[in-house]
């Protein structure tokens, strides 16, 4: 479903991506797992075709042609999507025009509740802004409503946990059912093993690259051993065997 | 009660009214307070209990005067509606309001010129908040779209000890045409206000905004913002002021300045003053296109730039 082929993106002369080649199928969860700063959210963010994250090298394929030159709302309208780490805040927008983007989508009063009852909140949600009033939990509930109800092809989770307490990761395991039940491939950034397990398959990065894949067990294992405790973070020839 | 010699006037000011927002429908309830003013006269008015209403002409336009009695709470907003419906011609509305003692009372103003080519509003409104006192005011505007309205929209208050004044002007469904606001604020100790002004300016509409807060009373405190959106060749200048003079006063100026075509020119100037040690004053301002975050984050959901941006000023205006 998505391909990526040798990308490297480079910027103010730091590498952040480098030769770096990934698949993700269809109808599966995948774990992209690393420490912080090893360039997971900016795999995210070149899939998405963002502003500052559009001059890579090397070619990203969606169900086998390139969308290279595709702006990002084209990328969305193929299918794919993105739930930030830290999702942006709206002054005056409610939660209601927010997950119905203004009226694009009409999702009905009853879509909109059970799709905010998934993430755990109420429908007394809808008719709150999106601004600084919400916490920062209640604002990424809100960013997972908003990919559930888009419906969409590939949706590219960007630790989904942060800013959620550890008591929910119930939630969590129950939007990606959901959205897998539906037909959605969801790329699961993270660095937490907890999360990394609801995946069916995982990718470790470490250095702008993938270091390692496989079974979620493995790889987790990998990271736990190697990564956790490790010395020389992003530079991954330091470190131990790897299995790719 | 419409003066039935202004029927067909009134209709049409109460269709424009509607437009903007507003329920003309109020207009005619007597448990209201509301002045209906069509150019030069007086169509319409109505008072209640506490509230004591004397209306003048004047050349030009109208003085009125609204005095709330002391401990009057006004259930229902006060319906102000301006309108002018001839293309040429200047307006003059002077508005006296004296809050007494622990009062409260909204006011809902509608500013209605929908067919003005060279046509000038000229609007001064001057509020006494006496102690504990609360005035919430909210002023829409409705121009044409020809963009030959000029306004100069002037608000000032008077805050004593413990009172409260918010103040909204809002002009974002139509043209600007040349327009200057300015909303001046004198806090006695322990008042609070909260002064906002909201404008979306497409082609050559030009607009001048002048908020300012003086903190005067010890404790003290209020925001002012401003939120533009200026598009195509429109031109926007601002000025928040803030004047932090007395003993653990506080204040916080804001703009936002939205930027959208290459013919727009914006500035921004924020001024802050401290005569108080104690005192505490901040300030925001942000110029430019819209945040790219925020754009981003609905471009990934499926909006073009141009929808997401209507989007996210929808929000900001309103």
């Amino acid at each position: 479903m998505i391909e990526l082929e040798n990308i490297t993106l480079i910027r103010d002369k730091n590498v952040i991506l480098e030769e770096l080649s990934a698949e993700f199928d269809k109808d599966k969860v995948y774990a992209v797992l690393g420490n912080n700063g090893v360039g997971k959210s900016s795999l995210a963010y070149i899939i998405m075709g963002l502003e500052d994250y559009r001059n890579y090298k090397g070619t990203i394929k969606f169900n086998g042609k390139s969308i290279d030159n595709k702006d990002t709302y084209e990328r969305a309208k193929l299918g794919i999507t993105l739930g930030w780490q830290e999702p942006a805040r709206y002054d005056g927008l409610t939660t209601r025009e927010y997950l119905n983007l203004g009226g694009k989508i009409n999702a009905s009063q009853k879509k909109l509740k059970k799709t905010l009852e998934i993430v755990g909140l109420s429908e007394h949600y809808l008719d709150r802004p999106v601004d600084g009033s919400l916490s920062g939990g209640e604002r990424k509930r809100i960013e997972l409503a908003s990919a559930i109800l888009l419906k969409p092809k590939v949706v590219i989770l960007d630790e989904p946990d942060s800013g959620i307490d550890l008591m929910s990761t119930d939630m969590i395991e129950r939007v990606l059912n959901h959205l897998k039940n539906s037909g959605t491939t969801v790329i699961l950034i993270t660095h937490r093993e907890e999360i990394s397990y609801m995946a069916d398959e995982a990718y470790l990065m470490c250095g702008g690259k993938i270091i390692a894949e496989g079974q979620v067990d493995e790889i987790v294992s990998f990271y736990r051993d190697m990564c956790d405790s490790c010395s020389h973070i992003n530079e991954p020839n330091k470190g131990g065997e790897l299995n790719k | 009660m419409i003066e039935r010699r202004y029927d067909e006037e009134y209709k049409k000011i109460a269709e424009y009214y509607n437009k903007s927002g507003g329920d003309a429908s109020k207009f005619l309830r007597k448990d209201i307070v509301s002045v209906i003013i069509s150019g030069n006269e007086v169509i319409g008015r109505n008072t209640v209990d506490g509230v004591d209403l004397k209306v003048e002409k004047i050349k030009n336009g109208i003085e009125m005067w609204l005095d709330i009695a002391d401990n009057v709470v006004v259930e229902n907003p006060v319906h102000l509606c301006t309108g002018y419906l001839k293309p040429e011609g200047t307006q003059e509305v002077l508005i006296h309001v004296k809050a007494g003692k622990q009062s409260k009372v909204s006011f809902l103003s509608h500013c209605v010129f929908p067919n003005g080519k060279k046509f000038t509003h000229r609007m001064i409104s001057d509020s006494v908040l006496e102690e504990g006192a609360e005035i919430r005011y909210e002023d829409v505007h409705y121009h044409s779209e020809d963009g030959g309205v000029t306004v100069e929209a002037i608000y000032n208050a008077k805050l004593e000890k413990n009172a409260r004044y918010d103040n909204s002007f809002h002009l974002t469904k139509t043209r600007v045409g040349k327009m200057k606001v300015e909303m001046k604020v004198d806090l006695g100790e322990r008042a609070s206000a909260n002064i906002e002004t909201k404008v979306y300016e497409k082609s050559d509409d030009s607009l001048n905004v002048l908020e300012e807060l003086n903190l005067n009373g010890e404790g003290s405190s209020g925001i002012a913002k401003t939120t533009v959106f200026a598009t195509e060749n429109s031109e926007v200048n601002i000025v928040n002021r803030a004047f932090g003079n007395a003993p653990y006063s506080r204040g916080h100026i804001e703009c936002n300045e939205i930027v959208k075509g290459n013919g727009v020119k914006v500035g921004t100037v924020p001024e802050l003053y401290v005569k108080n040690e104690k005192a505490e004053l901040t300030h925001e301002a942000s110029i430019g296109r819209v945040n790219i975050k925020q754009l981003e984050t609905l471009m990934a959901k499926g909006l073009t730039e141009e929808e997401a941006t209507q989007l996210i000023v929808r929000g900001m205006l309103k």
